[in-house]
């Protein structure tokens, strides 16, 4: 038997529905419940979403895209050669050479520990804000900065030590460490090796950050120079499995509104299912078959199941875009990096919760449509 | 056709409901056998089990014991699926209240057995329409069950028993819930349809009159057949 019959009495029913007032009130809710499950799933996801990518979006501006790193001990072997071929493999990207220690830092008053970072795209020392509240010093002031190698003197071994003056005192990017002072690379190189050694080289490029990695690990692949690269994945691997992690909870937290949406739905099957006992008996007696009847209650599941999820996702993604775009939901100044709540509706994850809602419809209408199935059409005529 | 020449034979048919002391056999040891061609009238009190014996012979039940062949085809092996089939393809069945399903118009309640059995829409709407016409039911097409009386309701299960051409018709009480009128007008269209048709007809009635009508009226008593009457129309 083909399907045609099934979806005719099926649809004549979703139809024919309206004209009995307790089973639409019962379907209705059914739908309202499935709807308002996915409608909160929506939200909610497109919320997170709108946060984890406003945290990339940061992550992509301010940082490093890739590093390119000794495959082993600290130094780089042929750094020039290194440079020179990434610039021919990628002309567009930014690239840095540096070096990074620990030192002490002082001024006149004070001397703390703080990171040393040498970067070739510098000539002047800049300290972070922090750094320099510590040591009560500002942009003008002079600092010294003490390594921890030495060097032999006369008077026996002495740290190596600069004296610089500050040009600029910086607010710490967002992700970078703080309590750091940032110096030309040939100045970082005499404090912390005494020779021109380059720890990592640095890759940026703004316009396609994401792919950098792979991009540099591609250029580099065949060239025999024993480094690793590690893009921005890599980069920040806790914090995009933290918010990976973060956002399956919520679906799965959120997701059980849908379980629950779901067991109205099975009731309001089974509710049909009994209400049409007659008419099930009087269909099997004219040619349908218990598959027949399975299949006519899956699909009237599956068809509330479809009206409710794709109701609650244009309506989820509606209002989430509505509210992003109008940036209705203001945040306060100062204690976030966005002005307004920010809600981004992913396509991938419209298509997984109404999937999995349909899904969860599919199992609700199941048990139904097997009781359906087994019991013998006289059952149904017996007690007319 | 088989070669016996029965349409259908049940042979030593049990049927009872419940379980333990409140089981109550219905039908036991039942012997049947009705010719291809033949008007068969089954009468008997109340709680007999003259509707079971039709939803046995039906294949809308299963029997507790006993055989049942229709056409020649022993129906005891069959599975769900074959049973269905067998109803569609072999018999048509008109319900004492009409069963027609609510939500169809007239068209769709009669075309429904041919697009169970797998003809087209169009196929399906055109046979319909034929029916309904042979029924006098033409310009009702598009009245949904409501908008029926309860005769014309009848007249249309009759002709949704027929769209599939069937070999052998039951109806159960088909007449029990019409005035007296009605009830003969759709007496006088099952006959004329049975002999047009080349049916066997099972009728399960209360109605004395129209069970001598038939060709043979089977009467049941408690839990025993208490006789076999042969009548020539």
């Amino acid at each position: 038997m083909s399907l045609d019959a099934e979806l005719h009495v099926a649809r004549r029913y979703l139809v024919g529905i309206r004209r009995r007032t307790h089973v639409a009130t019962v379907t209705l809710f059914s739908l309202i419940g499935l709807g308002f499950g996915v409608f909160a799933l929506v939200v909610t996801l497109a919320l997170l979403d709108g946060f984890q990518t406003g945290i990339r979006s940061q992550i992509a501006t301010y940082g490093v895209h890739a590093e390119v790193r000794p495959a082993s001990g600290r130094r780089l072997l042929d750094p020039d050669g290194l440079v020179s071929l990434l610039h021919a493999a990628l002309p567009e990207v930014e690239i840095v050479e540096v070096v990074r220690g620990t030192c002490l830092v002082g001024s006149d008053t004070d001397a703390v520990p703080a990171s040393v970072i040498g970067r070739s795209d510098t000539d002047r020392v800049t300290v972070d804000r922090i750094l320099a509240r510590r040591i009560g010093a500002g942009a003008g002031d002079n600092v010294e900065v003490i390594s921890a190698r030495q060097r032999l003197t006369p008077m026996g071994p002495l740290p190596v030590r600069i004296r610089t003056t500050i040009a600029k005192v910086a607010v710490p990017e967002p992700g970078m460490e703080s309590g750091a002072v940032v110096l030309p690379l040939d100045r970082a190189q005499r404090l912390l090796w005494g020779e021109p050694v380059v720890e990592a080289v640095e890759l940026r490029d703004p316009a396609d950050p994401w792919s950098l990695g792979r991009r540099a690990r591609a250029a580099l692949a065949d060239s025999g120079v024993p480094v690793t690269v590690a893009g921005l994945d890599e980069l920040h691997r806790p914090l995009l499995t933290a918010l990976a992690l973060e956002k399956v909870m919520i679906f799965l937290a959120v997701g059980l509104m849908l379980v629950v949406a779901a067991l109205n739905l099975l009731c309001n099957v089974a509710m049909v299912a009994a209400e049409k006992r007659t008419d099930l008996a009087v269909m099997a007696g004219l040619g349908f078959t218990p598959r027949s009847l399975r299949r006519l209650f899956l699909i009237l599941g599956v068809a509330i199941g479809l009206v409710g999820s794709v109701a609650g996702a244009v309506l989820g993604s509606g209002l989430a875009i509505v509210l992003d775009r109008t940036e209705a939901l203001e945040l306060p100044t100062g204690v976030f990096m966005v002005a307004a709540v920010p809600f981004k509706v992913d396509p991938g994850t419209l298509v997984l919760v109404v999937g999995v809602s349909l899904v969860l419809a599919l199992v609700a209408s199941w048990l139904p449509a097997r009781m359906v199935a087994r019991r013998e059409p006289a059952e149904g005529l017996r007690y007319e | 056709m088989s070669e016996s020449g029965a349409m259908v034979r049940a042979s030593g048919l049990t049927k009872s409901y419940g379980a333990g002391p409140t089981r109550l056999v219905v039908l036991e040891g039942l012997e049947l056998e009705v010719a291809t061609g033949e008007m068969l009238a089954v009468v008997g009190p109340s709680g007999v089990g003259k509707s079971t014996l039709l939803h046995l012979i039906g294949l809308l039940d299963r029997p507790d014991g006993g055989s049942i062949e229709i056409d020649g085809t022993a129906t005891d092996g069959l599975d769900g699926a074959q049973r269905a089939g067998l109803r569609n393809r072999a018999m048509g069945f008109v319900f004492q209240h009409h069963h027609l399903l609510a939500e169809l118009d007239a068209l769709d309640n009669v075309a429904l057995p041919l697009r169970i059995g797998g003809a087209g829409r169009r196929d399906a709407r055109r046979r319909a329409i034929e029916l309904l016409d042979a029924v006098g039911l033409g310009d009702r097409r598009h009245h949904f069950p409501d908008q029926l009386s309860g005769g014309e309701q009848q007249r249309v299960s009759v002709a949704r028993s027929l769209a599939m051409k069937p070999a052998l018709l039951l109806a159960d009480e088909p007449t029990g819930n019409l005035d007296r009128d009605n009830a003969e007008r759709l007496f006088e269209l099952v006959a004329e349809l049975h002999l047009k048709a080349g049916l066997t007809s099972i009728i399960v009635t209360h109605n004395e009159e129209m069970a001598r009508r038939c060709d043979r009226i089977f009467r049941l008593a408690p839990r025993a057949v208490l006789s076999d009457n042969v009548r020539t129309v």
